[in-house]
């Protein structure tokens, strides 16, 4: 395995401590969102779930690489390289890691590295400190080997802070396994284009409990809504940095617009520019109810849908990955939740296998019953 | 052929919150450049825009004193472009959901009176500013002003002419200063405004080709530009020298002209969107009438309370009421001198006079009115005469003295001591014989030269009422 994920504050101890991938801030400490436009940014501040967790008496290990800006990547290879909070606690350097997973890619790499992914309600963790990608769906989730220590941690980190207006009033959480037998639904129109495996994978998770075939509505759509809107975020999120204030500056440029093109050419990566166009694309003037628009309304029908479906299950339950590997066409498996802000958790199963579990926001326990085993 | 010019009118005004519009920063004029900057308004990532509810409460105060309708559920939208004053890179403000909606104010003008609607009202951050060669050929950037909360005052176009649009917004500073939503400083940048102008034939109901006007500091500004403007509208439509564009323009103070500020390529699309870090802002009917219950006096009510209460003259009136500051300074001086009638005088006469003399602007006035209470005080109970009263105040304005010792200390109390003033008198009548002989001959415009002779030999002390009265009685004498 690839140790250069990892990069080591001090001696902690492994077993209290946690990792950040790199856009969590650290006080006075380089927060790099894995971009070449961060390479010299010192924090001026913490992120809140920092603070709180180093109240609690956990010990920080170190920051972990992520792809640039947590962004959906969709080019070529990018979704192969792994995720440095989930390297860092399959290695054992730390109990659990910290990152966010707009793009679904931890989602996928935890279980395939034997490890659980806790992905919680929006609003319901601080994002202060945290560098942003799409405002809308960013999301601390946490990875780990041991889920009683993943819903630990949550409820470390978890709870109202002053400086985020969008997380819910409720100041603590109390994350313990919900009992008995849940219901679990199995939309069978995304099973048909999981490959075999994962299939044979939630038939058996979800014949343990009350399981009932079911539909996830808009699922051919969610690549699409969920690329057009994040791209339109990030687009926006990241013209902050232009050369002009800190980060990255290109070192020759003939005026203004040649500072912003040459800084920007230089400072961002392949998927970061692809995003930049597509965000501007959607949102210019012509194409802003066509495309922007139209997948504001269709998130808002997924989440009426999500409201449905949540009154007859507790849980539904997705693959990880679809037969054809395409980026693209994958993060629709991870789109729901990241467009609802609902919970999910990522679940290993097997040899490098696993499946996910989507509940109702707030309904964390749910989860943590379910993975618990339930009754 | 007749013209018309239609103009509408967007108005920028800083609102007067003591902190930014997302962060705590303080959005005090005049500090150090970069003083007022925190990781949030300098756009650093990581950082979540925290709402100033006090910016909210006066986007309220502008929308009730122009009689808008409060929107009940107000959101925020991210309008995107690069520019070095423009921190993240994109501007936070209302496109969605304004704050306010459908107002209107009256102005009146020598035509009469007018109703001027308002279409929106929005609140919206305001952008730093650059400095230009402050480094020879390098631009600097200041965020002080960054992410101070703004309105924008968008107008119908119901403006017909120069006077209307300086007529409309003397009203506004008046309202907005009055209900403490800003303090409108066109000079300090607070109250800002862009002209949209277009020419039509008199009598066409279409309008012409519209260009926008930038870059205008000052009412007189705002009245050349447009004059400009409109000319250039009308040569064109009149020789077809010309063929207007819709555009945005600079104003050029210098040359006395606009010009084209970007050409069509740089047509800016702003990507307008809304903003998923700030939740929709409910407005309650409760906060609306709390705030409509606090609003302080403004300027018609005050103006009602001076001539029908305190007895004041129209003209009196309208000029304390013409600006806050001075209606200010009226109201703190009537609690240490409870005479509405003089306090009007002095500021009236002596203290717009002394500002003017200063070349300073009503707003501008700084003077402690406990000082200016004991001047008009001492003038009252003849401790000194008026005379010496200004003098004080002038001392006052320019250098903040105190009245009481100064006028102790140079001995300039007032001089009333019949038996002395009589020598004076005399003295001044005996070396001036020949002017004597001209009022015995009838002219009467001498007096005031002897009065004047006496007050220079008083060094301006005399009570010009007792030495009025014991020379009126030794020319007798004389006759």
């Amino acid at each position: 395995m690839d140790r250069e994920f990892f990069v080591s504050k001090h001696d902690a101890k492994a077993e209290n401590a946690f990792a950040l991938d790199d856009n969590i801030m650290v006080r006075g400490g380089l927060t790099t969102a894995g971009s070449k436009m961060l390479h010299n940014f010192i924090s001026p501040l913490q992120a809140t779930v920092v603070d709180r967790l180093l109240a609690a008496g956990m010990e920080l290990a170190g920051k972990t690489k992520l792809d640039e800006f947590a962004v959906p990547g969709i080019s070529e290879g990018t979704c192969d390289i792994l995720s440095g909070a989930v390297g860092a606690v399959a290695e054992g350097v730390c109990k659990v890691a910290l990152c966010n997973d707009v793009s679904g890619k931890v989602r996928r790499q935890a279980p395939q590295n034997g490890l659980y992914y806790i992905h919680p309600t929006y609003g319901s963790v601080s994002r202060f400190g945290l560098i942003p990608a799409v405002s809308s769906m960013d999301q601390i989730g946490i990875v780990c080997k041991n889920i009683d220590d993943g819903f630990d941690t949550l409820g470390m980190i978890a709870g109202h802070d002053e400086n985020d207006i969008t997380t819910f009033p409720e100041k603590s959480y109390a994350y313990a396994p919900k009992e008995g037998k849940f219901r679990i639904g199995i939309p069978s129109n995304v099973l048909e284009e999981a490959d075999e495996k994962s299939k044979e994978l939630i038939y058996d998770f979800a014949g343990k409990h009350d399981a009932e075939e079911t539909e996830l509505k808009y699922f051919e759509v969610f690549s699409q809504v969920m690329y057009i809107l994040s791209s339109a975020e990030i687009g926006n999120n990241t013209s902050r940095y232009d050369g002009v204030k800190f980060g990255y500056r290109a070192d020759k440029f003939t005026g203004l617009n040649n500072l912003y093109t040459k800084t920007r050419t230089e400072g961002f990566g392949p998927d970061m520019k692809l995003l930049s166009v597509v965000g501007a694309y959607v949102l210019s003037k012509d194409n802003y109810e066509a495309c922007y628009l139209k997948s504001m309304k269709i998130r808002r029908l997924i989440r009426e849908h999500a409201n449905e479906l949540f009154s007859r299950f507790d849980a539904i339950i997705l693959p990880i990955k679809l037969k054809d590997p395409d980026p693209y066409k994958n993060l629709a498996l991870y789109a729901f939740a990241t467009l609802c802000g609902l919970p999910s958790v990522s679940v290993p199963l097997g040899r490098n296998e696993g499946i996910q579990l989507v509940a109702q926001a707030k309904n964390e326990n749910s989860l943590f019953g379910i993975c618990k085993g339930g009754r | 052929m007749d013209y018309e010019i239609v103009m509408g009118l967007e108005v920028h005004v800083e609102l007067a919150t003591k902190s930014k519009l997302f962060c705590s920063c303080s959005a005090e004029f005049g500090a150090e450049a970069n003083e007022n900057v925190c990781p949030a308004c300098a756009g650093m990532p990581g950082m979540l825009p925290l709402l100033n509810k006090k910016a909210v409460e006066l986007g309220i105060r502008a929308g009730l004193v122009t009689n808008c309708e409060i929107t009940r559920t107000i959101t925020f939208d991210k309008k995107n472009y690069f520019y070095p004053d423009l921190p993240t890179g994109y501007q936070i403000t209302q496109l969605y959901a304004p704050i306010c909606r459908n107002g209107h104010v009256e102005i009146e003008t020598e035509a009469g009176k007018k109703r001027i609607r308002i279409k929106q009202i929005h609140i919206e951050e305001d952008a730093g500013k650059l400095v230009h060669d402050y480094l020879p050929g390098s631009s600097l950037v200041d965020f002080n002003r960054a992410s101070v909360p703004l309105v924008e005052i968008v107008s119908q176009p119901d403006f017909r002419s120069a006077e209307e649009v300086v007529a409309y917004l003397e009203k506004l500073r008046s309202l907005l200063t009055f209900a403490d939503v800003s303090d409108c400083r066109m000079q300090e940048g607070s109250m800002r405004c862009d002209v949209n102008i277009s020419v039509r034939k008199a009598g066409s109901d279409k309008l012409g080709v519209r260009t926008e006007i930038k870059n205008l500091n000052s009412l007189k500004a705002i009245v050349r530009a447009i004059e400009y403007e409109a000319e250039r509208h009308i040569t064109a439509l009149e020789t077809g020298c010309e063929e207007l564009v819709q555009e945005t323009r600079r104003w050029d103070e210098n040359k006395g002209e606009t010009y084209s500020m970007r050409d069509k390529e740089d047509a800016t699309d702003y990507r307008y969107f809304p903003n998923p870090e700030i939740l929709p802002v409910h407005i309650s009917d409760e906060w609306i009438s709390e705030i409509r219950n606090s609003l302080p006096e403004l300027a018609h009510e005050k103006y009602e309370r001076l001539t029908q209460s305190l007895g004041l003259s129209d003209y009196d009136s309208r000029l304390i009421t013409s600006s806050r500051n001075i209606s200010d300074i009226f109201d703190r001086t009537m609690e240490y001198v409870n005479n509405p009638k003089e306090v009007a005088n002095w500021i009236i006469g002596d203290l717009a006079s002394i500002t003017k003399e200063e070349n300073k602007a009503y707003d501008e006035i700084v003077i402690d009115c406990e000082k200016f209470g004991k001047i008009i005080k001492m003038v009252e109970s003849k401790v000194i005469n008026r005379t010496i009263g200004k003098k004080v105040l002038q001392l006052v304005f320019r250098d903040d003295i105190d009245p009481e010792s100064y006028v102790r200390d140079n001995k300039l109390g007032m001089i009333s001591d019949s038996g002395y003033l009589e020598n004076i008198v005399k003295e001044v009548l005996s070396e001036n014989e020949k002017s004597v002989s001209e009022f015995k001959a009838g002219n009467q415009k001498v007096i005031g030269f002897f009065m004047g002779q006496i007050m220079r030999k008083t060094q301006g002390k005399a009570d010009p009422a007792s030495v009025n009265s014991i020379l009126m009685r030794e020319l007798n004498n004389l006759r």
